[in-house]
This record gives C-alpha cells, structure tokens and sequence, in this order.
C-alpha cells in the first residue's frame, strides 16, 4: 500500500502501472504533509485510518480491471497534413506532448536517417532503458531527439554516451527526474571532440552563443522527456523547476586550467574523449577580484559554498566547483593541486550548526548524523562533503574573475562514459566525424 | 509529412502481485518510511493505531536512507522475510 499527499498521485500511479501492478492500493493524505504541525498530521492518518484497513483487505483486483490509463505505446511515426513546418506543425507536436515549449525541428525520415547514420549503430540498436517510464531509448528514438533539438549528426555518440551514462544505476536517474529538486543532468565533455564539435569551454560556456552546448543540452533534455516520461508537474515533481532542464551542457577548459582534467582524474588518456552527467542545480556565482592569494580566494569561495538549504550539507553529495581559469591560476600558482582544494572545501566550507533552524537540527542532523552532530555546540560545522574525496573541482569559463558552484542533488553520483565508435573502442580525433 | 515519433517505449520489469488478506489479524505489518518530515511521527502514530483496533497485529519500521534513492537491499529483505502486508509512506 502506498499512503501518498495530493500532489504525488499521478506520479504513483504512473509507476505502479509501470511496474506492472496498478492495482497497488493506494490512501491520499491532503498535501501537505512536511513542514506542517505534527497534530495535523497526525489527524489525516486518524482520518484515513479505515480506508486503509478496507483497501488493504479488499479482495485484489485484476490488472486489467483497474480503471487506469494503459501504458503508453508509442508508434514509429506520425503522419501530418501540413508541409508549415514552423506554424500548424509545431502546434501539433506541442499536441503530441513532444518538446520542451520551444520550436522543434521537425523530426522527418530524411533528418533522423542522417542523424542514425552519424551514430554509426543501427536504428533499432538499445541505447539505455530511461526512467521513470523505463522507455527503451533506441538509436533511432535518441536521433529523433537530436533531431529536433537541433543537433548535427555528429554529435550522435556523444549523445549516446551522455544517454548512457546518465542511465547508470548510481547517476540515480529515476530520482533525478522525479524529485522535487530542481535538478538538471549537468553534461561535461572531456577530450578533443569537445573542441571537435565545437562544444565551447570558454568565456560564456553556459551560453547563450552559437556553440554546440545548447543543442546537446537540449537533446538530453528532450530524451528525458520523450523516453524517459519526465513531463513536468505530474512525473517531474520540481517545484520551481529550472533553467538548467531546459539544457545543461559545456567542456572542461583542459588548455586553461593547470591540473589534470575531470578525465584524466578518472583514469582516461587524453586522446579519449568523455562526457560526465552530474545531478546538480543551476549554478551560484563566485564573484572575487580583489584576492591575489591562494587563501584569501579559498576563503571567499568556501564562504560562498558554505550555505543552508542545499542538499549537500543534508547527504551524501558531490558538490561541483567550477573554477576560472583566472582563480585557478592564483590558487595553483601557490601549489596547491585538485586534491589540495577539494580538502580546504570539505574543511573550511562548513555551515554552523545555529544556522539552521531548530526542526532541521534535530531531524536532519541529530538523527541522521548522530556520531557527527549530536551533542555539539551550535558552532560545530556541516560539511557540503561526507568525504573530501567527494568535492569535484573542473576549470571552466574564460578571462575574468568569476567562479561558480554547483550543488548537487545529492541522492546521485557523477558518471563518466568514453565516447565509443560503432565497435565499442573510443573515437580518436583521427576517426573522424559524420557530417551534414 | 511524416514524423518520426521520438517516444520511448516502456520496457515494464514485471512484478507478481500476491492476493491481499481478508483481514489484518494477527498479521506482520512492515511499515516503510521514506524519511522525509514527519513520516517517522506519521507512521509511529499509524502503528499504534493498528495495535490499538486490530487484534494480535504485529507492526515493524524500516527507515531508507534517503528518500530519492532505492529502498537498500538488507531492508527490502526484512520486509519480505517478517512482513505480510508493508505500507510505504511517501510523504512531503
């Protein structure tokens, strides 16, 4: 039996008829019931206490007797009596429930064959099975995708690495999707196809600009719609949403920065090119042109890190920073390397325990950090890391001195994937790219 | 003009559903908390509800580790081994 508040129905029942079993019984509590007094709460389980007796001694309907929407079962193709590409035709895939609410390319056999082609798999071959809806992403559904976010056809394996990886079972992609958060699968590239598709690691790299970052961004956005099932407000449960669902992607500035790259820290040579999926929110501004010193900018960046109400100081989280090259240059020119920050983060970006209130003290970290918080003085600091290993520092963006942080969901890990060719061995800039 | 449809058909893992009790008595209730705020509360007080009206009911409480992610394989193990019926709490 699953007790649920108003809100979170339709979610809950679409996974139950996933799952194969619509007829789990199901109790609604009126929303809301977090952050609300405990007397309250309490009365709505008095008052649906008999439903929840009856409906779970009620003799078990059969699957195909309970009064709910059949799964979906999309066809191949849609036929449309208009040739308006940009007027009647838009309007009827906003109809189709496809797209994001901007203006699609529209998908046709001509321009989803050059895109399967540029993927150099067959159409019909298994990229990832996508949650929440378990929709099989084949080449050919990714293409269409692609298609209509406006990629090129060389960018095909990139996608399908980015599918992939976010498809892995610790990227947590059922979460990602579903939450209340407002997370976004954040794509990083790695290795010269970045350079190579033109996906921009410098100034501006979260865009807008005439690169490929917004396209990509895009099409992943688009397959976590139309395969995955993630539609807002019913199956996406964000409650502000973000900018970063609408397309979240850039490259590391690997010429830029003085460290290995995010690829090289997680064993990849530098020919081979990556793309990383990090769960995190849209990113937070570090703004600091006045230190010339390795410490001082460490102490504004761990102070602009240190903050409440991000998930990461409540779990287990990867928080990601993203350094500029400018304040990279100063923190490493004292000598510090990735590890280095990644341990001033975990130890001096830590948020006093008399920051919070009074309810997440006891709830979030006497209960859930009892050896770590319990008994502690109101000045004991949350860390944003349970381990300082966890603290992703890449180098991105270009002259000037701005960094930004990106929290993470924190139930998710990154994932890193090769880019392959069609023989599973990774592409080399000497493979070449489909074009058109 | 033909489209091609960029929907994902759903591949369903297929879960066998057991018959439901004629009634609670005497039965093992699991109750599952997925750990947002207050669902420990809510479902201590809907235990000892189901204590109080129902007749040799025996009530347990296992708590995920965090509310977005799977419930943990050691919990759903206790659950199929000590519960007849488990009710998942999904609060917020």
């Amino acid at each position: 039996m699953l007790l649920i508040s108003t809100p979170f129905v339709k979610l809950a029942q679409a996974q139950a008829r996933i799952l194969g079993m619509p007829q789990v019984p199901t109790v609604v509590l009126p929303h809301p019931i977090g952050g609300t007094p405990l007397d309250g709460v309490l009365a709505k389980v008095d008052a649906a206490f008999d439903e929840i007796v009856a409906k779970l001694t009620s003799p078990l309907p059969q699957a195909s007797a309970v009064a709910s929407e059949p799964l979906p079962e999309p066809v191949d193709h849609v036929d449309v009596d208009t040739d308006d590409e940009w007027g009647e035709l838009q309007r009827r895939m906003l109809a189709l429930g496809w797209g994001d609410g901007l203006p699609l390319v529209p998908p046709t056999d001509a321009r989803v064959d050059a895109m399967v082609r540029g993927a150099g798999l067959p159409g019909d071959a298994l990229v990832a099975l996508v949650a929440p809806r378990m929709g099989a992403c084949t080449v050919r559904r990714l293409a269409s995708s692609a298609v209509m976010a406006g990629c090129r056809p060389a960018h095909m394996p990139l996608l399908v690495a980015a599918v992939r990886a976010m498809a892995e079972r610790p990227f947590n992609l059922y979460g990602v999707q579903t939450t209340t958060h407002p997370v976004a699968p954040l794509v990083i590239v790695n290795g010269p196809l970045a350079q190579a598709l033109g996906v921009h690691a410098g100034s501006g790299l979260f865009g807008p600009g005439p690169w490929s970052n917004g396209v990509i961004g895009r099409a992943v956005r688009l397959v976590l719609l139309h395969v995955g099932g993630g539609q807002p407000v019913d199956i996406d449960k964000a409650t502000m949403g973000s900018p970063a669902k609408y397309g979240y992607c850039i490259a590391e500035n690997e010429a830029a920065s003085p460290w290995p790259s995010l690829a090289a820290e997680r064993g990849f040579a530098a020919d081979v090119s990556t793309v990383t999926v990090v769960g995190g929110e849209a990113p937070h501004n570090i703004n600091d042109h006045e230190s010339t010193r390795a410490g001082p900018l460490l102490a504004m960046i761990t102070g602009t890190v240190a903050q409440t109400g991000q998930n990461n100081v409540y779990y287990a989280g990867e928080p990601l920073l993203l350094l500029s090259p400018e304040h990279a240059a100063t923190i490493a020119a004292e000598g510090f390397s990735k590890d280095d920050v990644r341990r001033v983060i975990y130890e001096e970006a830590r948020v006093p325990l008399r920051r919070f209130s009074q309810e997440n003290i006891e709830r979030r970290f006497w209960r859930k950090f009892p050896k770590r918080y319990r008994d502690r003085s109101l000045d004991a600091g949350v860390t944003v890391a349970q381990r300082w290993e966890d603290v992703m520092v890449v180098v991105a963006g270009g002259a000037g001195k701005h960094s930004m942080y990106v929290p993470t969901f924190g139930a998710t890990r990154s994932v890193t994937l090769p880019v392959l060719k069609a023989d599973g061995s990774p592409w080399r800039p000497q493979d070449g790219l489909e074009q058109g | 003009m033909r489209l091609n449809s960029p929907e994902g058909r759903p591949v369903p893992p297929g879960v066998a559903v057991v018959p439901r009790p004629a009634s609670l008595a005497g039965l093992r209730i699991g109750l599952l908390d997925n750990t947002k705020a207050p669902v420990d509360e809510m479902l201590a007080h809907l235990a000892t509800r189901l204590r109080e009206r129902i007749d040799g009911v025996e009530v347990f409480h296992v708590a995920k580790q965090h509310p977005s992610l799977p419930v943990e394989p050691e919990h759903l193990a206790a659950l199929r081994a000590n519960a007849d019926v488990v009710i998942n709490a999904l609060g917020d």
